[in-house]
Protein backbone atom coordinates (compact mmCIF):
# COMPACT_ATOMS: atom_id res chain seq x y z
CA UNK A 1 0.00 0.00 0.00
CA UNK A 2 0.89 3.46 -0.64
CA UNK A 3 1.44 6.20 1.79
CA UNK A 4 -1.89 7.89 2.80
CA UNK A 5 -0.19 11.29 0.99
CA UNK A 6 -0.26 9.47 -2.40
CA UNK A 7 -3.40 7.43 -1.98
CA UNK A 8 -4.90 11.13 -2.41
CA UNK A 9 -5.37 12.94 -5.79
CA UNK A 10 -4.19 16.29 -4.17
CA UNK A 11 -0.38 15.16 -6.10
CA UNK A 12 -0.64 14.47 -10.06
CA UNK A 13 0.51 11.39 -11.32
CA UNK A 14 3.22 10.75 -13.70
CA UNK A 15 4.18 7.57 -15.15
CA UNK A 16 8.40 7.47 -16.10
CA UNK A 17 10.59 4.57 -17.78
CA UNK A 18 13.54 4.25 -15.30
CA UNK A 19 17.23 3.36 -17.15
CA UNK A 20 16.46 -0.25 -16.69
CA UNK A 21 13.51 -0.46 -18.73
CA UNK A 22 10.49 0.05 -16.53
CA UNK A 23 7.73 2.47 -15.95
CA UNK A 24 7.50 3.05 -12.94
CA UNK A 25 4.68 5.80 -10.96
CA UNK A 26 6.28 9.50 -9.82
CA UNK A 27 3.90 12.08 -7.67
CA UNK A 28 4.52 15.26 -8.65
CA UNK A 29 2.77 18.54 -7.32
CA UNK A 30 0.22 20.13 -9.06
CA UNK A 31 0.47 22.49 -11.86
CA UNK A 32 -0.73 26.16 -11.88
CA UNK A 33 -3.87 27.39 -14.06
CA UNK A 34 -3.52 28.13 -17.59
CA UNK A 35 -2.74 31.98 -17.89
CA UNK A 36 -5.85 34.14 -19.49
CA UNK A 37 -6.40 37.28 -21.38
CA UNK A 38 -7.42 40.01 -18.37
CA UNK A 39 -9.54 41.27 -20.67
CA UNK A 40 -11.58 38.72 -22.61
CA UNK A 41 -10.37 35.74 -20.54
CA UNK A 42 -9.18 33.74 -23.50
CA UNK A 43 -6.57 31.15 -23.01
CA UNK A 44 -2.63 32.82 -23.73
CA UNK A 45 -0.24 31.36 -25.89
CA UNK A 46 3.19 31.17 -25.82
CA UNK A 47 2.83 31.14 -21.72
CA UNK A 48 3.64 28.22 -20.08
CA UNK A 49 2.19 26.34 -17.32
CA UNK A 50 4.78 25.54 -15.07
CA UNK A 51 5.65 25.92 -11.44
CA UNK A 52 7.95 28.88 -10.02
CA UNK A 53 10.75 26.96 -9.38
CA UNK A 54 11.04 26.23 -13.13
CA UNK A 55 10.01 29.91 -14.11
CA UNK A 56 12.61 31.23 -12.23
CA UNK A 57 15.14 29.37 -14.73
CA UNK A 58 13.36 30.11 -17.78
CA UNK A 59 14.57 32.75 -20.26
CA UNK A 60 12.62 36.24 -20.37
CA UNK A 61 11.62 35.56 -23.44
CA UNK A 62 10.38 31.95 -23.24
CA UNK A 63 7.88 33.12 -20.20
CA UNK A 64 5.78 35.60 -22.69
CA UNK A 65 5.23 37.06 -26.60
CA UNK A 66 7.44 39.69 -27.51
CA UNK A 67 4.70 42.44 -28.17
CA UNK A 68 3.12 45.34 -25.93
CA UNK A 69 0.81 43.56 -23.28
CA UNK A 70 2.52 40.50 -23.94
CA UNK A 71 1.63 37.56 -21.39
CA UNK A 72 -1.29 39.98 -20.03
CA UNK A 73 -3.91 40.34 -23.06
CA UNK A 74 -4.63 38.20 -26.07
CA UNK A 75 -2.89 39.43 -29.26
CA UNK A 76 -7.18 40.48 -30.46
CA UNK A 77 -7.77 42.50 -27.56
CA UNK A 78 -4.03 44.18 -27.77
CA UNK A 79 -5.13 45.10 -31.41
CA UNK A 80 -8.18 46.75 -30.70
CA UNK A 81 -7.11 48.54 -27.92
CA UNK A 82 -4.30 50.25 -30.18
CA UNK A 83 -6.78 50.83 -33.21
CA UNK A 84 -8.97 52.43 -30.12
CA UNK A 85 -6.48 54.37 -29.38
CA UNK A 86 -5.83 55.81 -33.14
CA UNK A 87 -9.04 56.29 -33.97
CA UNK A 88 -9.84 58.03 -30.66
CA UNK B 1 -5.91 54.81 -47.65
CA UNK B 2 -2.93 52.85 -48.53
CA UNK B 3 -0.31 55.40 -50.39
CA UNK B 4 3.21 56.19 -50.48
CA UNK B 5 3.85 58.45 -47.42
CA UNK B 6 1.00 57.12 -45.26
CA UNK B 7 1.43 57.36 -41.77
CA UNK B 8 0.10 54.41 -39.82
CA UNK B 9 0.24 52.52 -36.65
CA UNK B 10 1.60 48.72 -36.09
CA UNK B 11 -0.77 46.46 -34.46
CA UNK B 12 1.54 43.36 -34.64
CA UNK B 13 4.24 41.91 -33.12
CA UNK B 14 7.03 43.49 -30.99
CA UNK B 15 7.00 46.57 -33.02
CA UNK B 16 2.65 47.26 -32.29
CA UNK B 17 1.82 50.73 -31.24
CA UNK B 18 4.22 52.56 -32.91
CA UNK B 19 4.48 54.58 -35.73
CA UNK B 20 5.50 54.01 -39.41
CA UNK B 21 5.40 55.50 -42.95
CA UNK B 22 4.60 52.94 -46.30
CA UNK B 23 7.58 53.67 -48.47
CA UNK B 24 6.58 51.10 -51.09
CA UNK B 25 3.88 49.05 -52.16
CA UNK B 26 5.11 45.37 -53.26
CA UNK B 27 1.90 43.36 -53.46
CA UNK B 28 -1.77 43.34 -53.26
CA UNK B 29 -0.91 42.93 -49.55
CA UNK B 30 2.08 43.65 -48.91
CA UNK B 31 3.79 46.92 -48.42
CA UNK B 32 7.45 48.55 -47.01
CA UNK B 33 7.49 50.08 -43.98
CA UNK B 34 9.91 52.40 -42.03
CA UNK B 35 10.29 54.98 -39.13
CA UNK B 36 9.59 53.99 -35.44
CA UNK B 37 9.96 50.46 -36.59
CA UNK B 38 12.21 48.25 -38.00
CA UNK B 39 12.29 48.83 -41.68
CA UNK B 40 10.70 45.61 -42.91
CA UNK B 41 7.89 44.05 -45.37
CA UNK B 42 3.92 44.54 -43.39
CA UNK B 43 0.95 43.13 -44.04
CA UNK B 44 -1.47 45.61 -44.66
CA UNK B 45 -4.12 43.97 -42.20
CA UNK B 46 -1.29 44.63 -39.43
CA UNK B 47 -1.30 48.38 -40.26
CA UNK B 48 -3.63 51.05 -38.79
CA UNK B 49 -3.50 54.47 -41.17
CA UNK B 50 -3.68 57.57 -39.60
CA UNK B 51 -4.95 60.68 -40.87
CA UNK B 52 -1.21 62.16 -42.24
CA UNK B 53 0.73 61.88 -45.40
CA UNK B 54 4.31 62.46 -45.88
CA UNK B 55 6.10 63.52 -49.25
CA UNK B 56 8.66 60.80 -50.10
CA UNK B 57 9.74 59.20 -52.85
CA UNK B 58 9.00 55.61 -53.89
CA UNK B 59 11.27 53.15 -51.73
CA UNK B 60 13.11 56.51 -49.52
CA UNK B 61 16.23 55.58 -47.49
CA UNK B 62 15.76 55.68 -43.64
CA UNK B 63 17.61 59.07 -43.07
CA UNK B 64 14.95 60.65 -45.39
CA UNK B 65 12.64 59.17 -43.43
CA UNK B 66 14.06 60.08 -40.04
CA UNK B 67 14.42 63.97 -41.56
CA UNK B 68 10.58 63.83 -42.61
CA UNK B 69 10.18 62.47 -38.94
CA UNK B 70 11.90 65.14 -37.03
CA UNK B 71 9.98 67.68 -38.76
CA UNK B 72 6.47 65.91 -37.35
CA UNK B 73 8.26 65.40 -34.13
CA UNK B 74 8.08 61.79 -33.89
CA UNK B 75 10.25 58.86 -32.56
CA UNK B 76 12.50 57.10 -35.05
CA UNK B 77 14.24 53.05 -34.65
CA UNK B 78 17.89 53.35 -34.66
CA UNK B 79 19.77 50.33 -34.67
CA UNK B 80 22.63 50.51 -32.90
CA UNK B 81 25.80 48.85 -34.42
CA UNK B 82 27.70 46.85 -32.41
CA UNK B 83 31.51 47.80 -32.05
CA UNK B 84 33.82 45.41 -32.77
CA UNK B 85 35.91 44.90 -28.60
CA UNK B 86 39.09 43.69 -29.63
CA UNK B 87 39.27 40.09 -27.53
CA UNK B 88 42.35 39.62 -25.76
CA UNK B 89 43.91 36.85 -26.91
CA UNK B 90 45.88 34.28 -25.66
CA UNK B 91 49.65 33.97 -27.27
CA UNK B 92 50.89 30.93 -25.68
CA UNK B 93 54.95 31.05 -26.07
CA UNK B 94 55.13 34.62 -25.15
CA UNK B 95 52.68 35.09 -22.04
CA UNK B 96 54.08 31.98 -19.95
CA UNK B 97 57.39 33.59 -21.14
CA UNK B 98 56.11 36.93 -19.65
CA UNK B 99 54.83 35.06 -16.20
CA UNK B 100 57.73 33.25 -15.64
CA UNK B 101 60.13 35.92 -15.97
CA UNK B 102 58.02 38.31 -13.82
CA UNK B 103 57.78 35.53 -11.13
CA UNK B 104 60.10 33.63 -10.70
CA UNK B 105 62.94 36.09 -11.11
CA UNK B 106 62.12 38.03 -8.37
CA UNK B 107 62.12 35.12 -5.84
CA UNK B 108 65.35 33.43 -7.41
CA UNK B 109 66.95 37.18 -7.43
CA UNK B 110 65.76 37.64 -3.99
CA UNK B 111 67.07 33.99 -2.69
CA UNK B 112 69.98 34.52 -4.89
CA UNK B 113 70.70 37.68 -2.83
CA UNK B 114 70.53 36.35 0.43
CA UNK B 115 72.37 33.57 -0.73
CA UNK B 116 75.13 35.06 -1.78
CA UNK B 117 75.37 37.24 1.51
CA UNK B 118 75.14 34.04 3.33
CA UNK B 119 77.27 32.24 0.95
CA UNK B 120 80.19 35.41 0.86
CA UNK B 121 80.21 34.67 4.44
CA UNK B 122 80.40 31.03 4.84
CA UNK B 123 82.46 30.83 1.71
CA UNK B 124 85.64 32.71 2.95
CA UNK B 125 85.11 31.00 6.30
CA UNK B 126 85.10 27.95 4.40
CA UNK B 127 87.76 28.88 2.45
CA UNK B 128 89.99 29.27 4.96
CA UNK B 129 88.91 26.04 7.18
CA UNK B 130 88.51 23.49 4.61
CA UNK B 131 92.35 23.28 3.34
CA UNK B 132 93.17 22.68 6.64
CA UNK B 133 91.08 19.69 6.92
CA UNK B 134 91.82 18.35 3.49
CA UNK B 135 95.28 18.52 4.79
CA UNK B 136 94.75 16.52 8.35
CA UNK B 137 92.92 14.17 6.12
CA UNK B 138 95.35 13.49 3.87
CA UNK B 139 97.96 12.65 6.88
CA UNK B 140 95.96 10.71 8.40
CA UNK B 141 95.22 8.35 5.25
CA UNK B 142 98.89 8.43 4.22
CA UNK B 143 99.88 6.53 6.91
CA UNK B 144 97.17 3.57 6.99
CA UNK B 145 97.85 2.81 3.12
CA UNK B 146 101.59 2.25 3.97
CA UNK B 147 100.26 -0.01 6.76
CA UNK B 148 98.33 -2.05 5.08
CA UNK B 149 101.28 -2.25 1.55
CA UNK B 150 103.71 -3.43 4.63
CA UNK B 151 101.07 -6.24 5.28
Amino acid sequence: MPSPNKRSRSLRRVYVKTPGGKTTLHYRKRKPKVAHCSKCRAILKGVPRERPYKMVNMPKTAKRPERPYGGKLCSKCMREMFVKKARS
Amino acid sequence: MIEIGRICLKLAGRDAGRDCVIVDILDNNYVLIDGNVRRRKCNVFHLEPKTDVIKIKKGASHEEIKKEFSKLKLDVWDTKKKEKTERPRKIRGKKKADKVEEEKPKKKGAKKNIDAKVVSVTDKEKAKNVPKKKETIKKVAEPKKEIKKGE
